[in-house]
């Protein structure tokens, strides 16, 4: 049982909340809180239960001392669900039960009626309300596969029990997120229940003393000079570091040329340049894949336009060399000698050639 | 299936209107080709062919085949064994190591051994006996079969391996091979009969890795695995006749591809390309509509391919069926420039598919007309892809390559006839190169003669209309196609060849017309017209009176009479005169139809019925003439100097609307400087309405205008404004926008623009500063990310740009060039060159044009003084593994250093870079390049010109280049422009100059060095050397035994030697004694052939019988047949004093002197021929050397 601490994630949360909070919080924030060095040690002992948790040996230990708000709101809550569950188990006839089950059945319970109100507020906000009503609850149940209509029968049965309600425990303050400056209150056409006003930073124009560069004259010389810049450092590395050839005698550092170096096939780097490779990358990457799809239909079916028939070309060559044997039959194979699978030698072809 | 070909022989004796006449005593019906090993390592191919003939004559004892650098190693014929020998007098042109070195006697020498084998004249390299025991089953002109052996060990020529030398199998590497050469060179790869207008049907048969593709001509039947499955052997047949020069192959790991459109037609590229080839070949399909229409015909040929390999020896090989291109035509969509040129290779090799392949020549002189229609029918393809201004741009841009061709090195003859001719009527005199075979001309020339074919072609169109035309086109292909399919009726095929008498009368028969003038003027005759043309007005009569006079007696001009067409813009309109060009009449009134009525505005109509206002103020107030043009629509090959005022030429560049026209004007307009011409100039650049090319021809007129009025010139740089306002940003005129090629005329006009302004020159005849500026931040601010083209041409020109701004540097008492004193501007140029250049290496740019125009940049740079010259640099990029493109570029910076610092040590390494670069293309574009840029010239004195380097030359081009007939005839251009036709004056007088005058009967010492004395007193001097070297190349299993009793070491003795030889022939032949002859200089002349007089002995001599038959009726020409040795000094004699005369008759007696001691040697072997030999001493040809015929048909003697 590991949910006595905070889970790892959550604690880092808060640290760093933490840490970004600024040196005086807002007061009703304050009683809430731990001091630093609490706080931190707290983080460091939920590690180590968590990577005890997952050693298997689930330990309590601190559970008792964990003071944290938070914490105790869900012990608490968590302690009547177990009640709970315990209930249902001696209504059912249950005298006794092993703990392991009682904390699975406690944990499905809670899975259960988290995913209830998860769904139930998806669907109040899914019609623009911010509270659920009855009518989401029911739409949820029903959707969950539950015969709502059950219900009241159940709530109304002789043998149930009745639990007092859980101690009151102070329901956790969520963090607030760091405010930055006051929230604007709403306008007078907007409804009060309308949930409020982002923080401003996130909407409002900060005001910047430069004017960001958007004279294109200057961008453009900019991506010219960035350019350039590049392009001399990068050709002034490869020449510092491979072989140069100079135009001057006295001087071999200027103007360093890379050397020429001869390539051992040269009409492949000419007719497939670089340079072009990477600006058809950019522009081709989609139009490629739209036509790998089509050639897989093609195959299929005779394609009469003009566009369509290259490709219809290109699948059958793709498949020509894969497929030998599968001209049988299918009539939009094109018959051509090249594409024709190679024959077996037979003996008398042996004496034709000799 | 071979077919039978029946009867033959009718074709042959018959002269029917077909007039074709086989030369040979045979016809060829079927031929095997099979190559069943091809090693990439060692490259060498091992195969056999068969050829099927029937003799045409009974008595047929030796057939002659072509075959060069080939080995064989075994003939039979009819199953039977067969003595053979093979001897190629091109080898080696001149044998004996001449002194005096003159183009005059190599190029007859050469011509005299070309024409020895010349399939055309019914010779060959390789001549078979044909087995006694076969005789009579050739008198009953039964079948022979002939299969021979051969192979081929590391081809210099013919074949070309691609050969990467990289990890992996032959495959991974991308080795290829290919069939390549000039004309007719399919000899170098197999033995064939090498001639176009021999025509059989085809059976290719090709084992190659399984890997690898073979491609070649006709149907692939099937491909079948050999027992190891690790090969595969292709089975092609080719059912339509074809000639074997029209055969061709290539073998490589291609990649496949079907065409979408067509699928009989298959894409072949090397491995990863095939997405280029995909781009590139989507637009072929198209252009075999555009000609299957014109031409009302289908393609001939059951298929199609096109195979694009590296190391093309040219860009477009058309062959039957087949088309071989370079790699580098292919291109992705992001190339603008590329495009239209590939679209116009593949037009070029269809359009050749049909005329050139399909049917083919008759005979060399008939050349033309392929040619000429394939080149016509490109351009009607070219005028509907292209449009209508792109053709006519494309006709004068010819036009002008042709007049300005026939103009400096004199005139190109379409139709040559070598009747009875002289040698001074020799129609090509001219030239330092004989043009009776294709193999001995220069290249330039066989480009011009294309060129001038296709003009020509246009003309007749002209004349019989375009439609006569192409019924003409249609009438040769469907004869054509009957014939082909006359599978067992092979004497109809000669229907498939073309000659000049057989395309003119088809001509006079569809349209009834008579262009026998016409041909007359550009096909019998070479030269083109020369016009001048100037006018005045006169008022009174209201008549313009044009005088017309022609320039005919410089080199290359011919004079014109007949119609020509004058067309003159008056106020009122457009009119055209047809006036009479006469010999004697220069003037020719023309009336005019306006009278001055400019006062009424009123618009003007143009010649397209367009009605067009004009500002008429700069006219002459008396005249109504706004411009005139001769010949406006180019249907004479002329050149036309017209002089009309500047305001006219200005109205013309306006207002007229043909291309031509315009461009003729911005041509005019240069020698005019004035605010008018500039205003004119800047309207046509932006006016967007007007062709792309003529705005761009405009943007140089502009530059050079600007630089003579640089005084006067007010306003920005010329262009600087116009630029500014047409591709740069709005708000930041001195920034240019990121670039958006999706017009190309736009593009096209960017790219020029910055170009031509760097030609601008200001006072100082520097370029301006603010012009340099401004081309640099055009590279600064070049932004492509966003373009869906590539920008490499752009950058390219830029960097041309940048070169054009540089002028020379101020040069302070030649100080050494260095860093430090290097001029600022300079310093930001080369600042951007280097960084491009740099870049280069890590993102490449298609096909390096950036490299290119980089290095051709530092030569201008190292040029003007501003970098140290040194030609460094450039030779390490000149190096072979660069991609060609730059190759050449630093090749022609090493040839353009090598004139500039005349260094020898750079000559001498092109020199031999053009003796052992393994891309045939590069050694010949070194020739070429060197030719057009000489380091020196004939009548420069210069410290490269040695007697070294006109022995290297001379070797060169005797033996050095005798397996590329392009590079040979390179190497002889190139020895023309540095030392001219005579002998070199670098060369010290030989100590051999005396004559032995029989006359005077003394010596004399010869001044002049006539070569034909040094032949004459050269050829009693021995030179074992080259023999040896031959009979070594040539003979591999040569008999000791024979070579003892023969004396190598003159001419008359190795003719003694071959007669030797041929008289062994005669005894039957051993099965399995096949001789490998060796067979000194010449080609195969024999004693027979002296002893021919034309009366046939009574027992069946094969040699005469079969000399006499070859000939067919001429016994004439037999009398003065005789070996090319002779012939080629003889040709010469012809020209020469009579005094060399005297020494041949002293040659004429030493050999026979010398015979007669060698037939007696053999008197047991053949004693019946001693009484002929003797009874024709008397007429022997040798003693009628003046007639001029002894070149014509040396070695019909046999």
């Amino acid at each position: 049982m590991v949910t006595c601490a905070p889970p790892p994630s959550e604690a880092s949360e808060n640290r760093e909340e933490r840490a970004r909070a600024p040196p005086t919080p807002p007061r009703d924030y304050k009683s809430h809180r731990a001091p630093r060095s609490r706080t931190l040690r707290q983080g460091k002992m939920a590690d180590t239960a968590a990577a005890a948790g997952a050693g298997g040996s689930g330990t309590r230990s601190g559970s008792k001392q964990s003071t944290n708000p938070a914490d105790n709101y869900h012990l608490a809550r968590r302690r009547t669900l177990q009640v709970v569950v315990s209930s249902l188990l001696t209504e059912a006839g249950f005298e006794s039960a092993e703990k392991a089950s009682v904390e699975t059945l406690t944990e499905m319970l809670q899975s259960y009626i988290s995913e209830i109100g998860r769904s139930a507020k998806s669907y109040c906000e899914h019609t623009a309300r911010t509270q659920p009503t009855l009518s989401d609850i029911v739409v949820t149940l029903v959707e969950m596969g539950f015969n709502v209509d059950t219900l009241p029968a159940y709530a109304k049965r002789s043998q149930r029990m009745v639990i007092t309600a859980p101690p009151v425990t102070n329901q956790p303050v969520t963090p607030k997120a760091l405010t930055a400056g006051q929230n604007r209150p709403h306008p007078p056409h907007i409804p009060s229940h309308f949930p409020e006003f982002p923080d401003p930073h996130t909407y409002i124009k900060t005001p910047t003393y430069r004017e960001p560069v958007s004279d294109y004259q200057v961008l453009r010389e900019k991506a010219a000079s960035q350019r350039r810049d590049v392009e001399r450092a990068l050709t002034r590395f490869m020449a510092k570091t491979g072989e140069t050839q100079s135009l001057f005698k006295d001087d071999v550092s200027t103007f360093p040329l890379i050397a020429a170096r001869p390539f051992t096939i040269p009409y492949l780097t000419a007719l497939l340049p670089s340079e072009l490779e990477m600006q058809q990358m950019e522009e081709t990457d989609s139009s490629e894949q739209d036509e790998q799809t089509d050639t897989e239909n093609l195959a299929l079916h005779i394609s009469t336009d003009d566009s369509g028939a290259e490709k219809e070309n290109a699948s059958v060559l793709q498949q020509a060399p894969s497929l030998p044997g599968s001209r049988n039959g299918e009539e939009n194979v094109i018959d051509n000698p090249y594409l024709r699978p190679v024959k077996k030698p037979k003996i008398r072809r042996k004496k034709s050639l000799s | 299936m071979p077919p039978t070909g029946l009867e033959p022989t009718r074709m042959n004796r018959k002269k029917g209107d077909k007039g074709f006449e086989s030369p040979r005593p045979y016809k060829l019906t079927h031929q095997v080709v099979c190559i069943n090993n091809i090693n990439f390592q060692r490259k060498s191919v091992v195969g056999f062919v068969e050829l099927t003939i029937f003799p045409t004559v009974t008595n047929l004892n030796r057939i002659k085949l072509n075959s060069k650098q080939c080995r064989i190693y075994r003939v039979r014929v009819n199953d039977l064994e067969a003595a053979f020998i093979y001897n190629d007098p091109t080898l080696e042109v001149c044998h004996n190591e001449s002194k005096q070195r003159n183009l005059n006697y190599f190029s007859n020498a050469y011509a005299a051994a070309v024409s020895a084998v010349d399939p055309d004249a019914g010779n060959g390299e390789l001549c078979i006996k044909v087995p006694s025991e076969l005789w009579k089953h050739v008198d009953e002109l039964k079948v022979l079969k002939i299969h021979i052996n051969f192979s081929l060990d590391q081809p210099k020529g013919g074949l070309h391996f691609v050969v990467p030398s990289i990890e992996g199998s032959m495959a991974e590497r991308g080795a290829h091979v290919f069939s390549c050469g000039y004309q007719n060179s399919t000899r170098f790869w197999f033995p064939c009969v090498d001639s176009y207008s021999e025509l059989c049907t085809w059976k290719l048969e090709f084992t190659v890795d399984a890997a690898m593709v073979a491609v070649s001509n006709g149907d692939l039947v099937e491909t079948v695995y050999t027992h190891d499955m690790r090969k595969k052997t292709f089975h092609y047949m080719l059912t339509i006749p074809t000639a074997a020069s029209n055969i061709s192959l290539a073998i490589g790991p291609f990649e496949i591809l079907v065409d979408p459109y067509m699928h009989e037609v298959t894409h072949f590229c090397l491995p990863q390309l095939l997405p280029l080839l995909k781009h590139t070949t989507s637009y072929l399909h198209e252009v075999f509509e555009f000609y299957e229409e014109i031409l009302t015909c289908r393609y001939p040929y059951s298929c199609f391919k096109t195979v694009f390999i590296d190391e093309a020896y040219v860009e477009v090989a058309a062959y039957a069926s087949m088309s071989i291109f370079s790699t580098n035509l292919l291109h992705s969509a992001m190339i603008i420039d590329e495009t239209p040129l590939t679209r116009r290779c593949l037009a070029q090799s269809l359009a050749q598919q049909f005329f050139g392949c399909f049917i083919s020549r008759m005979s060399w002189s008939d050349e033309w007309v392929l040619k000429g229609i394939s080149g016509y029918i490109y351009g009607l393809w070219m005028k509907k892809t292209f449009g209508v201004n792109e053709y006519r741009h494309w006709i004068k841009e010819e036009l002008d390559r042709i007049v300005a061709y026939e103009l400096k090195t004199g005139g190109v003859l379409l139709h040559p006839i070598f009747g009875g001719g002289k040698e001074k009527d020799n129609p090509a005199s001219h030239l330092h190169f004989s043009i009776k075979h294709p193999h001995t001309l220069s290249w330039e020339y066989y480009t011009m003669f294309q060129c001038k074919a296709h003009l020509v072609m246009r003309l007749i169109e002209n004349r019989i209309s375009m439609e006569f035309m192409l019924q003409v086109f249609n009438k040769l292909l469907s004869l054509a196609s009957t014939a082909s399919s006359q599978k067992f009726q092979s004497h109809m095929w000669s229907q498939m060849l073309v000659s000049t008498s057989g395309f003119l009368k088809s001509i006079s028969n569809v349209s009834g017309k008579d262009i026998q003038p016409l041909i007359k003027q550009w096909v019998d005759q070479s030269g083109v017209v020369k016009f001048y043309g100037s006018f005045a007005f006169n008022r009174k009569r209201n008549v313009l009176e044009l005088e017309i006079k022609q320039d005919y007696t410089s080199p290359g001009t011919q004079k014109y009479v007949g119609p020509l067409k004058v067309t003159v813009q008056e106020l009122d309109g457009s009119f055209n005169h047809t006036l009479q060009i006469e010999e004697n009449s220069l003037k020719h009134d023309i009336p005019c139809h306006s009278k001055s009525r400019r006062n009424k505005k009123k618009k003007i109509p143009l010649m397209n019925g367009e009605e067009v206002d004009m500002d008429l103020s700069a006219m002459d107030a008396d005249s109504p003439l706004l411009w005139i043009r001769i010949d406006p629509d180019m249907s004479v090959l002329r050149k036309v100097e017209f002089e009309q005022a500047d305001f006219m030429w200005q109205y013309q560049l306006r207002y007229e609307r043909d291309v031509v026209a315009q461009q003729e004007s911005i041509l005019a307009l240069e020698k005019f400087p004035t605010p008018a011409s500039r205003l004119a100039l800047t309207d046509i650049l932006e006016q967007e309405q007007c062709f792309y090319r003529v705005r761009m021809s405009a943007c140089f007129c502009l530059a050079k205008i600007a630089n003579s009025m640089v005084s006067t010139w007010t306003g920005p740089p010329a262009m600087k404004s116009l630029f500014t306002r047409m591709f740069c940003c709005k708000t930041c005129p001195n920034i240019v926008k990121t670039n958006n090629f999706m017009s190309f005329q736009s593009y096209f006009l960017q790219k020029t623009m910055p170009v031509a302004m760097a030609l601008l020159r200001d006072v100082h005849n520097l370029c301006p500063k603010e012009v340099l500026t401004f081309i640099l931040d055009l590279i600064k601010y070049n932004d492509n990310r966003k373009n869906k083209f590539s920008d490499n041409y752009y950058r390219a020109e830029m960097i041309d740009a940048l070169a054009n701004s540089v002028t020379p540097a101020v040069s302070v008492n030649n100080e050494v060039r260095t860093l430090d004193n290097l001029n600022p501007d300079v310093r930001l140029i080369l600042e951007e060159i280097t960084r491009f250049l740099n870049m280069e290496k890590l993102l490449p740019s298609y096909r390096h044009t950036i490299t290119v125009s980089c290095l051709r940049a530092i030569r201008v740079l190292q040029k003007n003084g501003h970098v140290p010259s040194d030609p460094a640099l450039f030779k390490s990029y000149a190096e072979y593994g660069h991609f060609v493109d730059i190759r050449i570029a630093a090749l022609e910076a090493v040839v353009d250093y090598t004139k500039v610092d005349r260094s020898y040590e750079e000559l001498q390494w092109l020199l031999n870079m053009i003796q052992t670069d393994p891309v045939p293309y590069v050694r010949h574009k070194i020739l070429n390049m060197l030719t057009k840029n000489p380091p020196f010239t004939k009548n420069m004195e210069s410290p490269l010109c040695n007697e070294a380097l006109v022995d290297q030359l001379w070797k060169l081009m005797n033996s050095g280049t005798s397996h590329d007939w392009r590079l040979r005839c390179g190497a002889v251009d190139l020895y023309f422009t540095l030392f001219g036709l005579s002998r070199p004056s670098c060369l010290p007088l030989p100590e051999l100059g005396l004559v032995l005058n029989l006359k005077e009967k003394k010596a004399v010492l010869n001044p002049t060095i006539i070569p034909e004395a040094i032949a004459g007193t050269q050829e009693t001097t021995s030179n074992p050397g080259s023999h040896a070297q031959l009979v070594a190349f040539q003979n591999p299993f040569s008999n000791s035994q024979d070579e003892e009793e023969i004396d190598m070491d003159t001419v008359h003795d190795s003719q003694a030697f071959i007669s030797h030889h041929l008289n062994m022939l005669e005894r039957p032949s051993t099965p399995g004694l096949s001789k490998y002859r060796p067979t000194t200089s010449r080609s195969l002349t024999s004693q027979h052939s002296s002893g021919c007089d034309g009366t046939p002995s009574t027992k069946p001599q094969w040699s005469m019988e079969l000399a006499r038959k070859g000939t067919g009726k001429e016994q004439a020409p037999l009398e003065m047949s005789m070996h090319p040795v002779a012939a080629a000094p003889l040709s010469v004699f012809a020209k020469e004093s009579a005094s060399s005369k005297h020494s041949e008759h002293h040659h004429h007696h030493h050999h026979e002197h010398k015979k007669k001691k060698k037939k007696h040697k053999h008197k047991h072997k053949h004693k019946h021929k001693h009484d002929s030999k003797d009874k024709d001493k008397e007429p022997f040809a040798f003693s009628s050397p003046a007639s001029g015929r002894s070149v014509r048909s040396p070695s019909l003697s046999d």
